[in-house]
């Protein structure tokens, strides 16, 4: 502690109490949501999610215009398809007027045993149609085709038995069965109609995509045979029935959203109305009121949902997006109302309530312009979180078949359609169960931003 | 205590009554009165279906005797198949069901309360954002996901490892409860593992831990004999609210995973529309939830001292 | 140096908190000392940095945010400041003692006050859990709890507020600390307690010679208890001295400000007095005197350079005992090096 302090003038010492008191910085004052809204922005995640959850609402709303494809035309030819973007497709005839090719048959030669034919395609080999075309084998009473997906390793490995030919003189066979633009290797064995032979004959065909004239006119396409047409694209892949899954994810969004947002709105505003009557009144109303609500809350919802189904007299394999929602608005806003009811408590006793009451304010102009305003923040919050609940709640239904069912899609019960052929086509379960999940996420993640960004500033407003 | 435990139990019989007649009142809202319809009935099942139900009595006194059976403990017979009560049906299936739902509860009670004190001890470093973001993971993906996904992976290990190493569905040994009983279990673990981080920290701000600090208690005792002790106390609070998520949760679960629990047998009685099954199922499950989460309150109630010697 | 006069002493502490808003300086360049067997007070607004000095010896605040910038502290010769983890732990709640404000939620609510105590036993001095139980019967008889057989296995919830605080006590001195440091720890109780409490700790620091440093903002408490006090503001001493020096000849204005604040038992004088204004923000302390913006007696140069500490045993934060600076009522209250110290 040095005395050694500069020189001082006289006037240094001139009093000047309260210099520095005018001079405070002044943070520009900025109203509750300005603040929250600046707090949310600054928190990368909850903006994610917010942009992840515009980008949905424009898919589900906005969709449908620009992707035109009807999400319930089924195209047999295109069944649990991956995704491909746009094909193109000859035409070719119908199926079923190919004759076939028949020859004489001729007996077996002493001695000799039954041999190989020699094998070819007739005409092009399509998604429509592959036909076979063989020659005679001497002391063949019937042959056996088969049919495989990869070249096969031995005799045992010819793959899927088409067909037996039920005479010795037919020497041809159409294959329809669902042709995929792959590569097959076909297998013609002769047979004596006890043993086959030991020799066999394989050739390799890659069917090119086609459709049929009489498929391409009722698309509208050009229905000149060997006419190239391009078919609809499928971006996401198709489910079991051929239909385009972009196009149902879209539709399906309509019910999921439909369900996860009007439901949380409307139970939320049940539960505000409540809490906000119940609170309002305090004492032996609030007391009654809040029982009521204890006990809602104790009730197992998803099975009251499922009663709720049955009673309404709908069937499995029916819809029920009307009971859903009610089921929702019936048992779900407790919550809201505890949290509403604890909020205006708390206001109630603040100072300008007091003071508007004394004015003799209206019960319901005080709960409507004083209360509930400034309970704003915990209700969105609260909203944000039902949404996602909702959504899992439907899902969850209409997974095991209790809530939206086929043909309407929602992702629930396009999740359900798909886990039958998870294993041959994933895509079928995955696209619906990201869309659900993704959703969930976004909005779990932006109400955990609301809720710091509103929080934060009802601490430091304490 | 007692007065507070005879209260609970007190609301319980009420929510329980209610449930039975909400399930009653539901049934014979269904257009067209499925009891008394003829669909998939046979001779002897309809005999048995007017004894058991008072069919041809005013409804009522069907809902007096119904009310009555349940009260013996009977709840009823089943719709669809020959001289097999809802009773019979419960005892074989919800061992199966109770089996997998407690070892769910230990997996994700179990998980949760290590996970999240793992991630509290770490905050805001790596592990515990990636804890966090699997956390968020666990809540968005619905559990049917979960389910699919796993039997996809236990056919690619199968596969690859040439024998079966798990099996991808059915119910026996431990080893085919294990994968069912953790995806039934992941949302709830995920939903503790926040709970028990969020509660952590909180307790680690807490006056008291400052004191054990200013004993010169060593990290690792305060970490066992103060912190995690009292941070356990709000995870004990959702297990109610947790084994109702794990019993709905067991519908699904047991039916990706082909188990023969109630929960299946339950989704399969409402697409069959047997009506019985559904009515004895519901008031059982019902009744099952609301006195799991009156234990639980009470089980809660023996482990906080302030609720147990009646200070709250 | 163990054979020095003080028990502990502080030299240059200062503290900062990095938090989102910048950086608080919680704590700025602040010295005391504590002699042996006598009570020191550290009285001052709150938020002027009482708790955070007494915490950051006893590396209590969290780090991070809180960083210890500079300083040292010294136990009866041992340094307290930068050692290790179990060093300091093995001072902690065995050489000194701490209690806090709220008793109620200072305790762990789901353990029995008796473990709570008996733990330090165990800990510091490795007593079994049957002596260390014996034991905290005794202390329990110690702080005056009745019927201590039936208390020592209740619970927190199960006591008043200040029988919580006797017990805290009772933890803070099971080890016979040499420091015993009172965190407010009559503020959240009501007036009769609060007397029976210091007379408590007064009584203790009779029997067995503690030292304590004794935190509040109440001056009657001060004058009940203390030898000697710092006032501090916005995390400085402010003005330091014997019990006498600060009631009978304030050196600092804010001294000043804080005795005519006091409520007094003279009914002519019963209007409460307090100090305009409020404590700058520690984010940006001014360059000059921290009080100058509320003092009655600021002068041009208070607003612009920060005062040295004047005098010696009382010393003084402030411009005021300057040579060259006008008549004020501390003017003469320490003895400035023009005059000869004693
Ligand atoms: N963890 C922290 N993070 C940021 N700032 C802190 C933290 N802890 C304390 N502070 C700041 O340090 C300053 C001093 O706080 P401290 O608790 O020491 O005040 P006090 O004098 O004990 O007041 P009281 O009489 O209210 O107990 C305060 O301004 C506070 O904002
Ligand atoms: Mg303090």
């Amino acid at each position: 502690m040095s005395l050694n302090t500069p020189e001082f003038s006289a006037s240094d010492f001139a009093p000047a109490p309260n210099l520095v008191a005018a001079e405070r910085i002044v943070r520009p004052s900025l109203s509750y949501w300005q603040d929250a809204w600046l707090r949310l922005k600054k928190n990368r995640r909850a903006l994610c999610s917010l942009y992840i959850v515009i980008a949905l609402l424009l898919f589900t709303l906005l969709g449908p215009v620009i992707w035109r494809q009807d999400p319930a035309l089924q195209d047999l030819d295109a069944i649990s398809q991956g995704p491909t973007l746009g094909t193109r497709a000859i035409v070719v005839e119908d199926p079923g007027n190919w004759e076939g090719v028949r020859g004489e048959p001729a007996p077996l030669p002493p001695g000799g045993t039954l041999g190989a034919p020699t094998l070819r395609v007739e005409g092009i080999a399509t998604t429509q149609y592959v036909r076979l075309v063989w020659s005679m084998v001497p002391g063949a009473q019937q042959y056996l085709i088969y049919r495989n997906d990869h070249a096969p390793e031995s005799d045992q490995d010819l793959g899927l038995p088409l067909g037996t030919t039920l005479s010795p003189d037919e020497l041809s066979f159409e294959d329809r069965l669902q042709l995929r633009p792959q590569r097959y290797w076909y297998t013609v064995i002769a047979s004596d109609g006890v043993e086959e032979a030991a020799e066999h004959t394989t050739i390799e065909v890659s069917p090119q995509r086609a459709i049929t004239v009489s498929q391409a006119r009722e698309r509208e396409l050009d229905d000149t045979v060997g006419a190239t047409v391009d078919l609809p694209a499928h971006p996401f892949g198709t489910d079991y029935l051929g239909r385009d899954l972009l196009a149902r994810l879209m539709e399906g969004a309509r019910v999921s959203l439909f369900i996860g947002i009007v439901a949380p709105l409307l139970f939320v505003l049940v539960g505000v109305i409540y809490g906000g009557i119940s609170g309002y009144f305090g004492g032996n109303v609030d007391i009654v009121m809040m029982r009521v609500a204890d006990f809602v809350i104790a009730l197992p919802f998803l099975l009251f949902m499922i009663l709720f189904r049955i009673s309404f007299g709908i069937g499995p394999g029916e819809s029920g997006i009307f009971p859903m929602l009610l089921a929702l608005v019936l048992l779900r806003w407790p919550d809201t109302a505890r949290l509403v009811r604890g909020q205006v408590l708390q206001l109630r006793g603040e100072a300008y309530v007091q003071a508007a009451r004394v004015l003799g304010a209206q019960p319901g102009y005080l709960i409507f312009r004083h209360l509930l305003p400034n309970t704003m923040g915990p209700i969105l919050v609260t909203l944000t979180f039902a949404i996602p609940m909702a959504i899992f709640t439907e899902a969850f239904l209409s997974f095991i078949g209790m809530g939206v069912s086929p043909p309407t899609p929602s992702w629930g019960s396009m999740s359900n359609e798909g886990i039958r052929t998870m294993l041959s086509s994933p895509h079928e379960l995955l696209f619906p169960s990201i869309f659900i999940s993704v959703t969930v996420l976004a909005f779990n993640m932006l109400g955990d931003g609301l809720r710091d960004a509103l929080d934060s500033r009802m601490r430091s407003r304490e | 205590m007692l007065s507070y435990i005879l209260k609970r139990l007190g609301i319980g019989v009420f929510t329980i009554w209610f449930i039975a007649t909400a399930t009653f009142t539901a049934m014979h809202m269904v257009p067209g009165d499925p009891l008394s319809n003829e669909r998939g009935t046979n001779e002897i099942i309809r005999a048995n279906l007017e004894r058991q139900y008072g069919l041809d009595k005013p409804v009522f006194q069907q809902y007096l005797l119904y009310m009555g059976n349940m009260l013996k403990g009977d709840f009823g017979i089943a719709f669809s198949e020959e001289n097999r009560s809802v009773n019979d049906i419960i005892r074989e299936h919800f061992p199966v069901s109770a089996t997998l739902g407690l070892l769910s509860l230990l997996f994700a009670t179990a998980g949760g309360v290590l996970w999240g004190a793992l991630a509290a001890l770490y905050r805001n470093r790596l592990p515990d954002a990636v804890l966090m973001f699997l956390v968020i993971l666990g809540i968005s993906v619905p559990s049917f996901v979960f389910a699919a996904l796993s039997q996809l992976l236990i056919l690619n290990l199968n596969q690859w490892a040439g024998r079966s190493i798990l099996p991808v569905a059915g119910w026996g040994d431990f080893r085919s409860m294990l994968v069912p009983a953790l995806v039934l279990g992941m949302s709830t673990m995920a939903f503790m593992t926040r709970l028990m981080r969020s509660s952590m920290l909180e307790v680690a701000n807490t006056d008291y831990i400052r004191t054990a600090r200013a004993k010169g208690l060593s990290p690792t005792r305060i970490f066992f004999r103060h912190q995690l002790r009292n941070a356990i106390l709000p995870v004990i609070t959702v297990l109610g609210p947790a084994i109702a998520i794990i019993t709905t949760g067991g519908f699904v679960v047991e039916s990706v995973f082909a188990i023969p629990g109630l929960g299946r047998y339950f989704v399969q009685a409402v697409a069959q529309l047997d009506y019985t099954v559904i009515m004895g199922t519901t008031v059982f499950f019902g009744a099952f939830l609301v006195l799991v989460v009156i234990a639980v309150d009470i089980l809660y109630g023996f482990i906080d001292p302030r609720i147990r010697l009646g200070a709250v | 140096m163990s054979s020095s006069e003080y028990a502990l002493e502080v030299d240059r502490l200062a503290v900062s908190f990095d938090t989102y808003g910048g950086v608080v300086q919680a704590v700025r360049d602040v010295s005391f000392k504590l002699r042996k067997g006598r009570t020191l007070a550290i009285v001052g607004e709150s938020g002027c940095g009482k708790s955070v000095t007494m915490q950051s010896i006893m590396g209590l605040i969290p780090m991070p945010p809180g960083r210890i910038t500079q300083g040292s502290a010294r136990l009866n010769g041992d340094e307290l400041l930068g050692i290790s983890q179990k060093a300091l732990n093995a001072i902690r709640g065995n050489r000194v003692g701490m209690i806090f404000q709220d008793p109620m939620s200072s305790l762990n609510p789901t353990m029995t006050i008796g473990r709570q105590i008996a733990e330090t036993l165990v800990v510091h001095r490795g007593l079994s859990t049957s002596a260390a139980r014996k034991e905290v019967l005794e202390l329990l008889r110690l702080v005056q709890i009745p019927e201590a057989e039936k208390r020592i296995d209740q619970y927190p919830f199960e006591f008043s507020g200040g029988m919580l605080q006797r017990v805290m006590i009772a933890m803070a001195i099971a080890c016979k600390p040499e420091v015993l440091i009172a965190d407010e720890p009559t503020t959240a109780l009501d007036v009769t307690i609060q007397a029976q409490i210091l007379n408590l700790l007064k009584d203790l620091q009779e029997r067995y010679g503690l030292s304590i440093i004794l935190i509040t903002h109440d001056l009657g408490v001060v004058a009940r208890m203390a030898h000697d006090v710092a006032v501090m503001y916005a995390g400085q001493v402010v003005e330091a001295g014997s019990v006498d020096d600060i009631f009978y000849r304030s050196a600092h204005p804010y001294t000043l400000g804080l005795r005519a604040a006091m409520p007094s038992n003279d009914p002519e004088k019963r209007t409460l007095r307090i100090i305009p204004g409020s404590p700058p923000d520690l984010f940006a302390p001014p360059p000059g005197c921290a009080f100058a913006a509320r003092c009655p007696h600021a002068m041009r140069l208070c607003h612009e350079h920060a005062p040295p500490l004047y005098g010696t045993g009382h010393i003084a934060r402030c411009w005021l005992h300057h040579p060259q600076a006008p008549e004020s009522p501390v003017r003469g209250n320490i003895a400035t090096l023009t005059e000869p110290a004693c």
